[in-house]
């Protein structure tokens, strides 16, 4: 192979050949056409090898034959015969010399696109899909980077100057590397990563099948027995069960069709909203059948305890009178043991005990625990999708490429979208000319002042508030210890009064915090909604705060309530309800009369934007209150499931009839992120506490409820660890575990320790790749910059040397001029004769006028790496170079670069490169060097 | 059209840009023509089920990175250049901006994402823009 190479580089007439021309495609092809299935090409194709005695070439690959028909074909077009570009693209087109060069400056970059260019893209499918191979492969060795325009893809193959049998193998190889890599993975990623492939369909069931085919011929291998075959069957049915169970909940989509329709017309963000309502209902749809089931299931069968109240109707609202003797709160459930049907506190038939104690605290506990964890892994993973490099703004750029949303399909929200956009980028056109007029110092302290200002107003009315909650409670609490155990309608209206205080302030104060946005400048708008998300968050939780306050402290103190759990379950009933009350009212108002008085009245005030901060911090408000009174009413996620279930029609209906998509572009995956974080931040983990608080702190009531008579709620625990240590002697390990790792202090603070070292790890983890990031992107530039400076240079010399030839009369330094005017004058006035002979010899790799100068490069040298062909036609000068800037391009995160650099063009168009490159580029990089060591 | 007796039929493009889900999508065509074999936009039955799978909410993020990169690359060209990204924002602003804006925003979308400085936005840079806008998953999808 480098033989033959060398023969190309000494062969004075192999560079004369016509491949140069012939590599220009006419530049006005149409975009699709495909030249290779065309007729008219295609008997060049077949006559092509055989007239002229070269080497072999396959059958023009046929686009419409479908890539992979007979599984050994290599899905790509074959490479071009060596000397067949002359002929496909015959050089009495009178484009002929325009594209021709340096295609990659601006002069000729678009409509001349370089045609070695367009023909690449001819290619773009099987391209892509050797891209998609590699995917797959990044997950093991990386042995290529290819991207999909594949560094290793035909056309990079081509230009690396392989011949087609090589390539053929090459590709071959690949392929089976593929399948071995997909043999070797499990089952489930096997079926992702095939997924993963850009290939249609097709392709992607023959990689399965013979991937299938190598697994089955492997098993072959080994001895088939009946055990492993059973084994395999069943590792097969659990599998296909697997599959169909994973596929039930898509096919139970909840409101698929409404979803699709408010997406259609509103976009991804305001759907992020009704997302997030469907995902907390199901949460609340999980905690309803784990408590239903666990705690008062059996509570039901137990036949002794009876609700004796009548219903009034009042009680819906209130959650007292009927209710407060039922399953919906603490104080109904028993403390005793149910068996079977008849069940009795002391039952001493041989039935399995149901200890209700027990199962109302395991019960609570699970499902805290398993909220916890599933609020940390979406919270987790939400974060690292979103959050992964989203450092940087993404400006104009993002909202071109990235920002449009294929989902709406509404004519309407297309075109409100299309203006919005254009209003943005006119904005960003402004604020990009006024960006330099810098505040100056007093407009910066007003600022300042303002923002001050309105933290404190803002805290100041959240602690306005608190205070007011405080005192009405309190007044609450006289009105019950004047009046025991009044039972009338009026004492029954009166405990509403609370609530309502609570949601109407939680309605108006965030409708007077947007107001602030008037008078408070933000240079973000991104700023602006987080102060206000900051604000509501803070109000809503020191509201919660406080009536936590007062529940532990007030309520569980008071002589007068015999049953303070059930009181409290109560409060938070109402409160509940109250809030989704209010919802409505707020829909009802906020939006439809804002609508209305918008459209008819005032058209300067619109139409009302739907608001998806504030809608989602108010679901996130009651979802609090449902965790806290989890412990108090374990039915609550039933009231929660009715209550999201009619909030989401409820606002459905409000949004398509009074709204209009948002304005401004909504980052929702980050700000989905930020409320799923806060779900889990003060919401979550401060319910958690303050349970938590009760259970270990809080003596129960004496005379309701499964914990009565204990001292703590936890002392259920553990009275039945002593009951257990005595009963069956068997059980000492579970014992030892709760005696020495659950009741230690010792061992969880040396499992805090071990966690505390193991967060400073991945601390100094990230901080280093934080580093390392800098650094490869630096580097980025740095080699965009060599790029540019070798450029510059060979254009220097290019012109030099053309200069000098030019001086000499040049006929027979011809093979070594830069200049492409040059070459191509003498080329048809001079090389005619020659020109069948050097057919032969022409390059497989060009495929287009794009690297008009590979003619005359080594053909079949031996490379490693792309680069290492710069600086062509003269092998040991070029060698310095090529291997300095090989070893250079290695670095990882520009692995694809071979693909699209335009180095590839200039090596190729290169004259030989004088040492006088060389040494200039070796100073610049030592140069560089030196400075980047200084940096660090 | 007779499926069964000629599977390899293609629906044509006029009748899948027509689908509801398409209709006003500013990118109709040039969707369709990137998930076609041929590249013409007619499309096969496996075409169309690709150009689904990939528009679905389960493609993985790279799956959709790399043909959002072909749709938006009008020439097909493996790059997207200048001209693809005037044709991008003329269809997303119903060609309303003057022709000085457009160029003026082009070139400042190259400027802010072009990595290597080739003038010009290659799959790279262009997978790196996708993974600073974690809407893009979301947004490059389309609900059947």
């Amino acid at each position: 192979m480098s033989q033959q190479n060398r023969d190309g580089v000494l062969n004075p007439a192999y560079h004369h050949s016509e491949t140069l021309e012939m590599d220009r495609g006419s530049p006005q092809r149409s975009q699709h056409q495909n030249p290779y299935a065309s007729e008219d090409f295609r008997p060049r194709w077949d006559g092509g090898p055989a007239g002229r005695g070269g080497p072999e070439v396959l059958p023009p690959y046929d686009m419409e034959r479908g890539p992979w028909d007979t599984t050994e074909t290599i899905p790509m077009r074959p490479l071009p015969s060596e000397q067949d570009f002359g002929e496909r693209y015959p050089s009495t087109s009178p484009q002929v010399h325009n594209g021709f060069g340096f295609e990659w400056e601006p002069a000729n970059e678009n409509s001349l696109a370089p045609p070695g260019w367009q023909q690449n893209s001819l290619e773009g499918h099987q391209a892509y899909r050797q891209g998609g191979e590699s995917s797959v492969r990044q997950r093991g060795v990386r042995k290529y980077s290819l991207f999909p325009t594949g560094t290793l893809s035909t056309s990079a193959l081509e230009r690396l100057g392989f011949k087609e049998d090589e390539f053929q193998d090459v590709l071959e190889e690949e392929r089976q590397d593929l399948v071995r890599e997909l043999a070797a993975m499990s089952s489930r990623d096997r079926v992702r990563a095939v997924r993963q492939l850009p290939m249609n369909l097709q392709e992607k069931d023959q990689i399965r099948k013979k991937v299938l085919l190598k697994k089955t011929s492997e098993k072959q291998h080994q001895e088939q027995n009946c055990c492993t075959d059973c084994s395999q069957n069943v590792s097969m049915s659990f599998r296909r069960c697997g599959a169909s169970f994973s596929a039930v909940p898509q096919a139970l989509q909840l409101w698929q069709g409404t979803l699709k329709e408010i997406g259609g017309k509103f976009g991804t963000s305001v759907l992020s909203y009704f997302l997030f309502l469907k995902w907390l209902l199901m949460f609340n749809i999980f905690s309803f059948l784990v408590n239903f089931g666990f705690i008062t299931v059996p509570q039901l069968l137990d036949h002794e305890a009876k609700n004796t109240g009548t219903f009034r109707g009042l009680e819906i609202l209130t959650g007292a009178g009927y209710f407060s003797n039922s399953v919906l709160y603490y104080g109904f459930y028993s403390n005793g043991t149910v068996s079977g049907g008849s069940a009795s506190g002391n039952s001493t038939s041989g039935m399995p005990q149901y200890n209700m104690q027990l199962a109302y605290f395991f019960t609570i506990g699970a499902y805290l625990v398993l909220c916890c964890i599933s609020l940390v892994y979406s919270a987790a993973r939400s974060f690292r999708e979103n959050f992964m490099l989203a450092g940087a703004v993404v400006g104009n750029a993002g909202r071109l490429l990235s920002s449009w949303d294929f989902s709406v399909v509404n004519e309407k929200a297309v075109r409100l979208r299309q203006d919005n956009l254009r209003t943005q980028l006119k904005e960003s056109l402004a604020e990009k000319t006024n960006e330099n007029l810098s505040l100056t110092l007093s407009q910066k302290l007003a600022r300042f002042g303002i923002h001050v200002a309105a933290w404190l107003v803002s805290t100041g009315m959240a602690a306005g508030c608190c205070a007011g909650v405080y005192f009405l409670c309190c007044y609450n609490m006289n009105l019950i210890n004047k009046s025991p155990a009044s039972q009338s309608l009026t004492a029954e209206a009166g405990t509403l009064l609370l609530p309502v205080v609570v949601s109407l302030i939680n309605l108006v104060i965030p409708l007077l915090y947007s107001l602030f946005k008037k008078v408070e400048p933000f240079t973000f708008p991104r700023h602006q909604i987080y102060a206000l998300i900051i604000r509501n968050v803070l109000l809503k939780m020191s509201i919660l705060a406080m009536l936590c306050y007062f529940w532990l402290e007030q309520v569980v103190e008071n002589d007068n309530i015999n049953c303070w759990e059930t009181f409290v379950g109560q409060d938070i009933y109402r409160l509940i309800i109250i809030d989704f009350i209010f919802c409505l009212l707020g829909s009802f108002f906020g939006e439809f009369l804002h609508n209305v008085i918008g459209t008819k009245c005032l058209s300067g005030l619109g139409v009302p934007e739907f608001d998806i901060a504030r809608n989602v911090l108010d679901l996130i408000y009651a979802q609090t209150l449902a965790w806290i009174g989890i412990f108090f009413s374990p039915l609550l996620p039933a009231i929660q499931i009715i209550k999201l279930f009619l909030i989401f029609y409820l606002k459905k209906v409000s949004l398509m009839q009074n709204c209009q998509p948002p304005k401004r572009s909504w980052r929702a995956a980050q700000m989905m992120t930020t409320f799923i974080l806060l779900l889990f931040f003060p919401s979550f983990s401060g319910a958690l506490s303050v349970v938590a608080f009760i259970v270990w702190r809080k003596a129960p009531s004496e005379s309701c409820g499964p914990f009565r008579g204990l001292a703590v709620p936890y002392d259920a625990v553990s009275q039945w660890m002593d009951s257990v240590d005595i009963d069956f002697h068997g059980s000492s390990c579970a014992v030892w575990i709760y005696n020495n790792l659950i009741k230690s202090v010792l061992f969880f603070l040396i499992i805090t320790l071990l966690v505390l070292i193991l967060i400073y790890l991945y601390w100094q983890i990230v901080a280093g790749r934080k580093v390392l990031i800098v650094l490869l992107q630096e580097q980025i530039s740095n080699e965009g910059k060599d790029k540019t400076f070798l450029l510059e240079k060979i254009e220097k010399l290019k012109a030099q040397i053309s200069a000098q030839t030019a001086q000499r009369g040049g006929a027979e330094v011809s093979h070594r001029t830069g200049s492409r005017a040059f070459q191509r004058s003498r080329r048809r006035s001079q090389d005619r004769g020659s020109r069948g002979l050097e057919r032969g010899r022409v390059s497989t790799v060009d495929q287009g006028s794009r690297s008009p100068g590979r003619g005359r490069m080594p053909e079949y040298e031996p490379r490693s790496r792309g680069r290492d062909t710069a600086l062509p036609g003269y092998v040991q000068e070029g060698i310095g170079t090529a291997s300095m800037l090989g070893s250079e391009r290695e670095y990882p995160g520009r692995a694809d670069y071979l693909q699209e650099d335009p180095y590839s063009q200039e090596d190729s168009t290169g004259p030989p490169v004088p040492s006088a490159l060389v040494q200039a580029l070796l100073a610049r990089r030592q140069a560089e060097e030196e400075d980047e060591e200084e940096g660090y | 059209m007779d499926y069964t007796n000629d599977p390899d039929c293609k629906v044509p493009i006029q009748l899948i840009i027509n689908m509801p889900e398409l209709m006003e999508n500013p990118f109709k065509e040039r969707i369709v023509e990137s998930f076609s074999e041929a590249g013409d936009g007619n499309l096969s039955f496996n075409d169309f089920v690709d150009m689904f799978s990939v528009l679905s909410e389960m493609a993985p993020r790279e799956l959709k990175a790399i043909y959002a990169f072909k749709i938006y690359d009008f020439n097909t060209d493996n790059f997207i250049c200048k001209s693809d990204l005037e044709q991008t924002l003329n269809k997303l602003t119903r060609e309303e901006l003057t022709p000085e804006e457009v160029n003026l925003v082009c070139e400042k979308v190259i400027e802010e994402a072009d990595l290597d400085g080739d003038g010009k936005l290659a799959f790279a840079d262009f997978e790196n823009m996708i993974s600073r806008a974690p809407d893009f998953l979301s947004t490059f999808h389309i609900r059947i």
